[in-house]
């Protein structure tokens, strides 16, 4: 009996050994590289279902396998300046700050990879469906200026229709969100009140309303709520069917959200800012059928890397026709030319 | 036979090895055992300061004062999230400990037989639904509940306290504090339960023989006996609500300030760092972690006084029962 015991510790002792020994083992494979070894990125939420649908194209049409954890864009920025992962993927631009310290292990590169949207949606008994709404107005319900459905500045945008007095319940993203970022970035541009008292961030601190978890936490907030207003991605707010208002552009249009409008809005924008970053906020008024809250999201990749040469084929591939291909299904607006254009340039920086 | 086996020199050298070999790596194994759990404990501390490091260095003690949480400007402060993880355990305890103790009262003293086992399975069974389960029901069923019935009962009943001021709302401290009192409910039960069970039955039987009726045996006999218990069970509920994080961001409504109506959106330490830190970076990041050290030291504190008082009571206890046997 005893000596069964023992012989089972021995074993258990031995066991540990070569798990250990495995792991180590394993880490020098990884640290050596090789084509074999996967790519390991992670970060945005809203790129996934995206990027999943490129692991699997990717890794058969080229043999690199991508390993990507969709952590939440702060978490993607934080893996990459400390370089646990080989590529980060955020829904907002990196910050100047930012920058700074994923710098301090060798330069990085920001490449917008991926176009889509934001979309507000509500929910109010005795509302007309496709409720107008502009920039303006909705400033105002989330800095708590506009409290009641029936407010001058919401019937003056829809003249004829009758609205309700509901109080406005405003729903924001209390976890970090990409959709918060295009949200307030939005807004920040239109109102200058929102943007010196809000300001544009993954994370904000609203000074009214109510804070959900995640897109479906929003939603179900809204649906639990008479009265209530919040912000969704694109994708989820098509696929859940939402009923959502239409927000007015800069040429007075008010375009319904979608694939179309959103690309419509990349298209009117030329101007590639430093590190390339693109603000679609601030659309020209010769854009008509543009949709005001599009945004971009990012990969963030170091430019010096083992792994530099896969990389370079990685975001090649995602920014191309094939990698493109996948977008409209999901709700992705393809890339317009001037940004794939500025994106090859910024990938021939990698690893050279 | 037997005498045969042990003259026999083999027979008798084998245990003697084993056992000089046995103790001392039972002793070796419980005592690594017992190490690891020190070191667990000594790693972590380590780490959330570690983690939480460059907002200690920033902020100082300031920030367990500073009444702000904004991640634009960089200003972070855990006030409004101690006062929240204060404010709805300490209502979640007030619901759940006198539920908890009528619960287990009622299934160690009064119910018929054959309904307590099931009745209290039941319960514990309470305890094993998923906390994100319990945030979802508190999203589309208590929280519109709270808003459309309690809060505005409460609202026309009270409305000079300013704790029911302001608009009744589905997301806020009341709705999270009872979602922690359903989630500590099964615990203290299940603790009280065991510790009713063990009043000794000639106490009882004794508190009968005076005449005392059913009430006031419960009141004479089992509750001082069992008060240690009580203390202990509602200690650890309140730790469950100290440290419930899915649930309560899911219903808490995540708001950055201090607010002293009870119908408003606020936010708790825990729900905080689940909510935020996944998606955070840099400042917020260790900010997010010093909240993580603020909620460490808070339950310590907590299970010290918690210790303390069940330490005071069994003194009291064991003097009480020394007493009676003496009498006896």
């Amino acid at each position: 009996m005893s000596k069964r015991l023992l012989s089972a510790l021995i074993a258990a002792l031995a066991l540990t050994f070569a798990v250990a020994a495995c792991g180590s083992s394993s880490n020098s494979n990884s640290s050596s590289g090789g084509a074999s070894s996967p790519l390991v990125g992670a970060g945005s939420t809203l790129v996934a279902p995206l990027m999943s649908k490129w692991q699997s194209d990717f890794a058969s049409k080229s043999e690199i396998t991508v390993t990507y954890g969709a952590i939440g864009s702060g978490g993607g920025i934080d893996q990459i300046t400390s370089r646990t992962v080989d590529f980060g993927a955020s829904d907002a631009p990196l910050t100047p700050e930012q920058f700074e310290e994923a710098n301090q292990e060798g330069e990085v590169e920001q490449i917008p990879w991926a176009l889509s949207g934001t979309v507000p949606a509500y929910n109010v008994k005795g509302a007309p469906s496709n409720l107008k709404l502009n920039g303006e107005v909705l400033a105002g319900i989330y800095l708590g200026g506009i409290t009641s459905w029936n407010d001058p500045a919401i019937a003056k945008l829809n003249p004829g229709a009758s609205l309700p007095s509901t109080k406005i319940t405003p729903v924001y993203r209390s976890d970090g969100s990409g959709d918060t970022y295009a949200f307030t970035n939005y807004l920040s541009t239109v109102s200058p009140e929102f943007k010196s008292k809000v300001g544009t961030s993954t994370q904000v601190k609203f000074p009214t309303g109510v804070g959900a978890e995640k897109n479906d936490g929003v939603a179900a907030a809204i649906g639990q709520t008479d009265g209530a207003i919040g912000y969704v991605g694109l994708a989820h707010a098509l696929s859940n069917e939402l009923s959502m208002p239409l927000v007015e552009n800069s040429a007075g249009n008010f375009p319904e959200p979608g694939v179309e409008s959103v690309e419509a809005a990349a298209d009117a924008i030329g101007k590639i800012g430093p590190n390339n970053e693109i603000s679609l906020a601030d659309l020209p008024s010769s854009a008509k059928g543009a949709y005001p809250i599009s945004t971009y999201t990012y990969v963030i990749v170091p430019l010096q890397s083992e792994k530099a040469e896969e990389m370079k084929k990685f975001i090649t591939y995602a920014i191309g026709p094939a990698g493109q291909s996948y977008g409209p299904d999901l709700d992705f607006a393809p890339l317009p030319k001037q940004v794939v254009a500025a994106d090859k340039k910024a990938i021939a920086k990698i690893g050279s | 036979m037997e005498a045969g086996a042990l003259s026999n020199p083999v027979l008798r050298a084998r245990p003697n090895l084993t056992d000089r070999i046995g103790d001392p790596l039972l002793r070796g194994l419980s005592g690594l055992a017992a190490a690891l759990a020190v070191v667990v404990i000594a790693g972590i501390a380590y780490e959330v300061i570690h983690l939480a490091w460059p907002a200690i260095t920033k902020f100082g003690l300031g920030f367990v004062t500073t009444n702000d949480w904004n991640p634009v400007s960089k200003r972070f402060g855990a006030a409004p999230f101690l006062y929240g993880t204060v404010v709805t355990s300490f209502i979640a305890i007030l619901f759940a400990a006198p539920l908890s103790i009528a619960i287990s009262i009622y299934l160690t003293e009064l119910a018929p037989k054959r309904i307590r086992r099931p009745v209290a399975t039941l319960i514990d069974m309470l305890a094993a639904i998923p906390t994100v389960i319990l945030g979802l029901w508190g999203i589309l069923v208590l929280g519109p509940f709270m808003r459309d019935t309690i809060e505005p009962a409460l609202k026309s009943v009270l409305v000079f306290l300013p704790i029911f001021s302001g608009d009744p709302s589905a997301f806020g401290y009341l709705t999270a504090a009872l979602i922690l009192a359903i989630m500590a409910t099964p615990i203290i039960t299940s603790v009280t339960r065991e510790v009713f069970e063990t009043v000794p039955g000639d106490l009882k039987e004794a508190s009968y023989a005076l005449g005392a009726t059913r009430w006031e045996m419960v009141r004479q006999v089992v509750l001082p006996y069992s008060r240690p218990g009580i203390v202990g069970a509602t200690i650890l509920g309140l730790g469950r609500a100290i440290g419930e994080a899915i649930a309560v961001a899911q219903v808490i409504g995540g708001a950055y300030l201090i607010n002293a109506s009870l119908f408003h959106t606020g936010g708790t330490l825990a729900a905080q760092i689940a909510s935020q830190f996944q998606n955070s970076a840099g400042l917020q990041k260790a900010s997010l972690a010093y909240l993580g050290l603020i909620l460490l030291i808070f339950a310590v504190i907590v299970n010290v006084i918690a210790r303390i008082i069940v330490q005071r009571g069994k003194i009291k206890d064991v003097d009480v029962t020394q007493t009676e046997a003496a009498a006896l």
